[in-house]
C-alpha cells in the first residue's frame, strides 16, 4: 500500500490531479486507488490538500494520509504559509517538488530530510504548453518519474479527464517527466 | 462490467440513470450539489428521459416527487443536512402514503454550528420518519444499495421509501473504482415501476390525505410497521438476487473477524473500511479484534447483530452523531437493545463530527480502550474520542497542543 499526500494552493488543480492519478492507476494499471480530498473553505490562494491511497487490492482504509510515502508539493512557497510538508514523513518518504530552482530542492532536502527529492518546473512547463499557471498535469508527469505510476498511464488519464485540453495537458506531463531532476 | 472511476455523487447519478426515473426535482446543497447538477446534465443530454422540475427548496423537491410518484413513475430527489431537515414534514407524507421512493442522502452535519462536512446527524434525525435507511461504506455501495433499495422499497409487502446514505466528502467526493452494470442488466433487475397503492390520475383528480380519524390512524401506522418488518426478509431476498446477477455480496450487516473476537467495534459508513484495516493490523499482533459494519439501520437488523456480536466480551459502538441527552447515541442505543439480556460490555464512542477524520489512529485508540476494559478497567459508558484536551475552552491560547484523547 502506498500513501500519497498532495499539498497545493487553491487554483493549482491539486484535487483534480489526485482524481487523475487515481484514474491512472485504477483504470490503466489495473490497481486500486482512492482519493480522500480534504475540502475546506476553498478559495484561490489558500492551502489545499488531497490524499491518495494506492494498493494492488481494493483499498479498505478511507481516511486522510498521516504517514505519507510520497509527498507532492505544487507550490514551493507553501512552507512559508505555516504548512509543514514534512509532517508524518518517515525515513523512506519521497518528495516531488514544483520548482524551477535546484537550490529550493536542496533547501527542502536539508529542512525535511526526505529520502530523495524529484523536482521539476511544473508551472513553467504548464505556461509553455497550456498557457496558464496550473501545474497539475505537469506535476503528475514529475510524479511518474518516481516509478509509482507510468507516464503512459498518466497521459491516458489526462486525455480522458481534460477533453479538448487533453493533448496540451498530456504534453505538459510528458515534458515535465523528461526534465525532472533528482536530488 | 465496465469499471469506472467515480466519486459517490457520480455513482449516485449513474444509479439514478439506470432505474429510468420519470421525474427529477432536486435542490442543490453542499455536498450533494454535483448530484443535482449532473442529473440536470443527464436530462439535458437525453441520457435520462425524465422531466426535471426546478424547485425553490427541498420541501418543494420532496413535494414534487411525492405528487409525481403518486401518478405512477419513479421520482427522484437527493439532499443533505439542513435540506433533509427542511424536507422532514414531506418525508413523513411520502412514507405515510406508502410511496416507495428511493433518495440519495449525502450525510452532512446539522446546524448550528454551521458546517459543510460529514456526520450522521441529518439522517439520524429522520430515523423515525418511516423511511428505510441504508448506509454505504464505499462508492460501490452507493450504486449497489440504490438499485437494491428500489427493489426492497417497491416490493408489495414493503411499500416504504428508502434513504441511501453516503458520507459527505469521504464518499461523495472520494474517487473509487466502481463496477457499473450494463443498462439492460440494471433495468432488468429493478424492472418497470408499477403503482401499487393509491394513485393520482391527472385526468380524474382526487384529494389524497384528507383528515384521518383516530379510528384509522393507529392501524395505518401498524401497517407501516408491518412493511418495516417485511423489509428485513425482503432485503435478504433482494441482496441474494443481486449477488446472483451482479456477483457482489450485499448484507444488512458486514461482520469482519468476529468469530473469535474478544473486542469489536461497530461502525457505519465510510469509517468501516478503516476499522477493518486496523483489525487486520491488530490481528497481525495476535490481538483478537473484530468489526461489524451496520449497512441497514432501518429496519434495524437486531437479530443479525445479536447473532454475530452475542459472544463478544467487549464491544465499542462508534456513532457519528452526538445523540444529545440520550443514554447513548443512536447506533449504540440500537446495538444495546439488540443485545439486551446478554453479558457483553458495551461502550459508546462519539466522534467524527462535522468531518473530523476518523482515522486508523482513531480506531487504534478506541481498540486500546476496549482492550483496557477487557483487562478490567471500568469507565463511563459514553465517551467522546479525538477531542481537544480541553473541549470546554476551545478558544484558549496556550502552548499546549491539542492532544488527541478519549474523554
Amino acid at each position: 500500500m502506498l500513501r500519497i499526500k498532495f499539498y497545493g494552493i487553491g487554483g493549482q488543480g491539486a484535487v483534480t490531479a489526485a482524481k487523475i492519478l487515481s484514474q491512472a492507476v485504477s483504470i490503466y494499471q489495473d490497481e486500486y486507488a482512492i482519493t480522500v480530498p480534504a475540502y475546506g473553505h476553498e478559495r484561490r490562494g489558500a492551502p489545499v490538500y488531497a490524499h491518495i491511497i494506492i494498493d494492488n487490492k481494493p483499498v479498505a482504509l478511507n481516511c486522510y494520509v498521516y504517514e505519507p510515502d510520497v509527498v507532492v508539493v505544487f507550490d514551493e512557497t507553501i512552507i512559508s504559509k505555516g504548512i509543514c510538508v514534512g509532517e508524518g514523513c518517515h525515513e523512506d518518504t519521497v518528495l516531488v517538488l514544483n520548482t524551477a530552482d535546484a537550490g529550493a530542492a536542496a533547501r527542502y532536502r536539508a529542512e525535511f530530510n526526505f529520502k530523495s527529492i524529484y523536482w521539476s518546473d511544473g508551472t513553467g512547463v504548464a505556461m509553455k504548453n497550456i498557457g496558464i499557471a496550473v501545474p497539475n498535469s505537469a506535476m503528475l508527469g514529475a510524479l511518474a518519474k518516481t516509478g509509482i505510476v507510468s507516464i503512459e498511464a498518466v497521459e491516458k488519464a489526462i486525455f480522458n479527464s481534460f477533453g479538448k485540453a487533453g493533448e496540451q495537458n498530456a504534453r505538459a506531463a510528458r515534458e515535465a517527466y523528461g526534465q525532472t531532476g533528482r536530488a | 462490467m465496465p469499471v469506472k472511476m467515480l466519486d459517490g455523487n457520480g455513482a449516485a447519478v449513474e444509479a439514478v440513470r439506470l432505474v429510468r426515473p420519470g421525474v427529477i426535482a432536486a435542490y442543490p446543497i453542499t455536498p450533494q450539489s454535483s448530484i443535482a447538477e449532473h442529473l440536470a446534465d443527464e436530462v439535458a443530454g437525453g441520457r435520462i428521459k425524465a422531466e426535471y422540475i426546478r424547485v425553490e427548496s427541498e420541501h418543494s423537491a420532496m413535494s414534487v416527487c411525492l405528487g409525481a410518484q403518486l401518478t405512477g413513475v419513479r421520482a427522484v430527489t437527493a439532499t443533505s443536512s439542513v435540506g433533509l431537515a427542511l424536507m422532514h414534514e414531506v418525508c413523513g407524507m411520502t412514507s405515510g402514503c406508502r410511496l416507495p421512493m428511493v433518495m440519495h442522502v449525502v450525510n452532512r452535519s446539522l446546524a448550528a454550528p454551521w458546517s459543510l462536512w460529514c456526520d450522521h446527524s441529518d439522517t439520524m434525525a429522520e430515523r423515525d420518519s418511516g423511511w428505510l435507511q441504508f448506509y454505504a461504506g464505499t462508492v460501490q455501495d452507493v450504486l449497489d444499495l440504490y438499485l437494491a433499495g428500489i427493489r426492497i422499497s417497491e416490493h408489495p409487502d414493503v411499500l416504504t421509501p428508502s434513504m441511501i446514505c453516503q458520507d459527505g466528502f469521504f464518499l461523495s467526493h472520494s474517487m473509487q473504482k466502481v463496477d457499473v452494470p450494463e443498462d439492460s442488466a440494471a433495468f432488468g433487475f429493478v424492472g418497470q415501476y408499477r403503482r401499487q397503492n393509491m394513485y393520482l390520475d391527472p385526468e380524474d383528480p382526487i384529494f389524497v390525505n384528507d383528515l384521518t380519524p383516530t379510528d384509522d390512524y393507529g392501524e395505518m401506522r401498524y401497517q407501516q410497521m408491518v412493511g418495516f418488518r417485511n423489509a428485513a426478509a425482503v432485503a435478504e431476498e433482494v441482496f441474494a438476487e443481486f449477488q446472483r446477477r451482479f456477483g457482489r455480496r450485499l448484507e444488512t450487516v458486514r461482520p469482519y473477524m468476529l468469530e473469535d473476537a474478544e473486542v469489536a467495534v461497530v461502525t457505519m459508513g465510510s469509517m468501516s473500511g478503516t476499522a477493518r484495516y486496523v483489525v487486520d493490523q491488530l490481528r497481525a499482533q495476535g490481538i483478537r479484534a473484530g468489526a461489524l459494519q451496520i449497512v441497514m439501520y432501518r429496519p434495524f437488523p437486531a437479530g443479525a447483530v445479536a447473532r454475530v456480536l452475542g459472544q463478544i466480551p467487549v464491544i465499542g459502538v462508534v456513532d457519528r452523531s452526538a445523540g444529545l441527552g440520550a443514554v447513548c447515541p443512536p447506533t449504540c442505543t440500537e446495538v444495546a437493545a439488540a443485545l439486551r439480556g446478554k453479558a457483553n460490555e458495551i461502550r459508546s464512542f462519539i466522534g467524527g463530527l462535522a468531518g473530523r477524520d476518523i482515522s486508523n489512529h482513531s480506531f487504534e485508540r478506541i481498540f486500546a480502550d476496549l482492550l483496557a476494559i477487557r483487562a478490567g478497567k471500568r469507565d463511563t459508558h459514553c465517551q467522546w474520542f479525538d477531542l481537544r484536551a480541553n473541549p470546554m475552552d476551545i478558544r484558549v491560547l496556550s502552548g499546549e497542543e491539542d492532544a488527541e484523547c478519549i474523554k
